[in-house]
């Protein structure tokens, strides 16, 4: 029975895993938190994410923190189809209400989601943006992509994106190597809002900024959230990230999920040994 | 759950909850912050939480608002479609779902999010209860006035502020639509006097409201002008659980030590 009205999710993800390697079954509990790796010590075998299960609906964000090699951009890269997962079911509401698991689709119509149901901002905007290109040509790419064929209309969408992402329209036409960091990451948000995706995946959008800048592009982040009423997961090592963006967030280490909570309770009441050592170190 | 098994007015029925933490970087011991706390609070009553430093009242707080999880016992809440839920059985998704409407916290210090102007955290604290974003608005500009932060500092951005003009910008988004219970923990230990009587006129405001509140103050004066009962923690019990007649004189200063 269920009293409390809680909305209804928009990206599932179920005993999502990816290994490298040969499998065994027995090498799940040789590795994780417990033994103290992700390698498998009999096969050599990496089980990089195992056991991922969260949901988010719109207007949410999630977040996943975690040291590098806790998994957590695994993860958030197998839902993209960046990598293939091993095992799971990740179902998306918007495609056919959820009724398909997305990594059992060809290649062909895992890209297409990308275009205007999933977009991913990554840590690197060269990941996300074709650089040698101008960033009104990288916002084309996604809308051409989904039918736009109207020159003006694609201009007047890549202003608007541009505009809204604070990036100068004076800098329009000019080439994204050309841009500073900071930029570059706003030219990579607006690519991804492109076509107004239901579902934003973050992969550490501010590391690697410098401080002022990453503050920033954390701020657009927080704004245009709060705006598009997105279903997000926020991945980041870093818990300012974290509390400003998400209100539940998942610990990862070794490839396990340790710990799922309430942002404001994993930062004020952890419960793993793990994410208890994290928080310590945020806090010092 | 059964309606027999609860009061007909009571908003919030906490029933033997104890919080214990484990350290696991500190040898892995295990610290008891509170046990044994039984009590209820109706609608439109002023609980005032009393007791020395270290006695379990702002955890007792944080149980409630689900920032600490509850090691055990019940924490019993009618929600505004008089539907009893346990909080300590609430997934996290249903946390959030209750929090701002249904009962909202203010604590000590502002918890904004750096670089997000008065004016713009207040009114978002109302939309966020439901309100329209034009009524938020309107709302937002009578709490800050009535809290003696004028519009001059609007659109400031909330961590320029000061220690004490936070707190009333903390208030008033606290109480702006206000839940039908409110935690407030030592909402005005920063205050001159002037605003902190403005502060305490509009925490007393919300009795008429018919809102509940559950607070710690740290002067007992605060506690004598606002609360209907007193409880007085020690050690992560409570003492005594009474009338303010009958409470407040056995208070001593320690007892309302922050």
């Amino acid at each position: 029975m269920t009293l409390i009205h809680v909305p209804a999710p928009v990206l599932q993800v179920r005993n999502l895993g990816k290994y490298y390697g040969t499998f065994d079954p027995s090498m799940i509990e040789r590795t994780g938190p417990e033994n103290g790796t992700a390698r498998d010590s009999l096969t050599g075998s990496i089980i990089a994410a195992w056991d991922v299960n969260f949901d988010v609906a719109a207007g949410e964000a999630l977040g996943i923190v975690g040291e590098s090699g806790s998994g957590k951009s695994t993860v958030l890269r197998c839902i993209a189809g960046d990598i293939d997962a091993s095992v799971g079911d990740v179902r998306l509401t918007p495609l056919d209400n959820g009724e398909v698991n997305i990594l059992d689709l060809d290649p062909s119509a895992r890209r297409q989601l990308r275009v205007n149901t999933l977009s991913v901002v990554y840590q690197d905007p060269a990941e996300g943006l074709s650089m040698g290109v101008t960033a009104g040509g990288n916002i084309a790419d996604p809308l051409t992509a989904a039918g736009w064929r109207n020159f003006g209309a694609i201009r007047e969408r890549a202003s608007e994106l541009l505009s809204r992402t604070e990036v100068p329209l004076d800098r329009m036409d000019d080439i994204v190597r050309n841009f500073s960091g900071g930029m570059r990451q706003r030219v990579q948000i607006a690519r991804a809002l492109a076509n107004k995706p239901p579902i934003l995946l973050l992969d550490e959008p501010t590391t690697g900024l410098d401080a002022s800048v990453a503050s920033g592009v954390l701020d657009l982040i927080r704004n245009l959230l709060e705006e598009l009423h997105v279903a997000a997961v926020v991945v980041s090592h870093d818990f300012g990230v974290i509390e400003m963006l998400t209100e539940r967030c998942l610990v990862m280490q070794h490839g396990r999920v340790v710990e799922d909570a309430l942002t404001d309770q994993l930062l004020e009441d952890p419960h793993h040994p793990y994410s208890q050592k994290l928080v310590a170190a945020a806090r010092t | 759950m059964s309606h027999s098994s609860h009061s007909e007015q009571s908003i919030l029925e906490v029933r033997d909850i104890a919080k214990s933490f484990t350290l696991h970087n500190i040898d892995g011991r295990t610290v008891t912050a509170l046990s044994n706390v039984s009590f209820t609070v109706n609608p439109g009553e002023h609980v005032s939480l009393a007791g020395s430093s270290g006695a379990g009242k702002s955890t007792l707080l944080r149980l409630i608002y689900r920032t600490y999880s509850i090691t055990t016992g019940t924490v019993n809440f009618r929600l505004s479609n008089n539907e009893w839920v346990d909080i300590a059985q609430l997934s996290d998704a249903e946390v959030i779902a209750i929090r701002g409407r249904e009962i909202g916290y203010v604590s000590q210090f502002l918890h904004a999010q750096p670089r997000r102007s008065v004016i713009d955290l207040v009114t978002k604290a109302g939309i966020s209860r439901g309100m329209s974003a034009s009524d938020a608005r309107e709302q937002a500009g009578i709490s800050l006035n009535r809290l003696g932060i004028t519009s001059a500092l609007w659109d400031v951005h909330t961590s320029v502020l000061s220690g004490g003009e936070k707190q009333r910008v903390n208030i008033a988004a606290g109480l702006i639509s206000p839940p039908r219970l409110l935690l407030l923990d030592e909402p005005v230990s920063a205050l001159d006097p002037e605003n902190r009587e403005r502060a305490i006129e509009v925490i007393a405001d919300l009795r008429d409201a018919g809102v509940a509140v559950l607070a710690v103050f740290h002067d007992l004066d605060a506690i004598s002008r606002l609360a209907s009962r007193i409880i007085l923690m020690s050690r992560g019990q409570i003492l005594t659980d009474g009338s303010v007649d009958q409470v407040l004189p056995q208070l001593t200063p320690g007892d309302v030590q922050p």
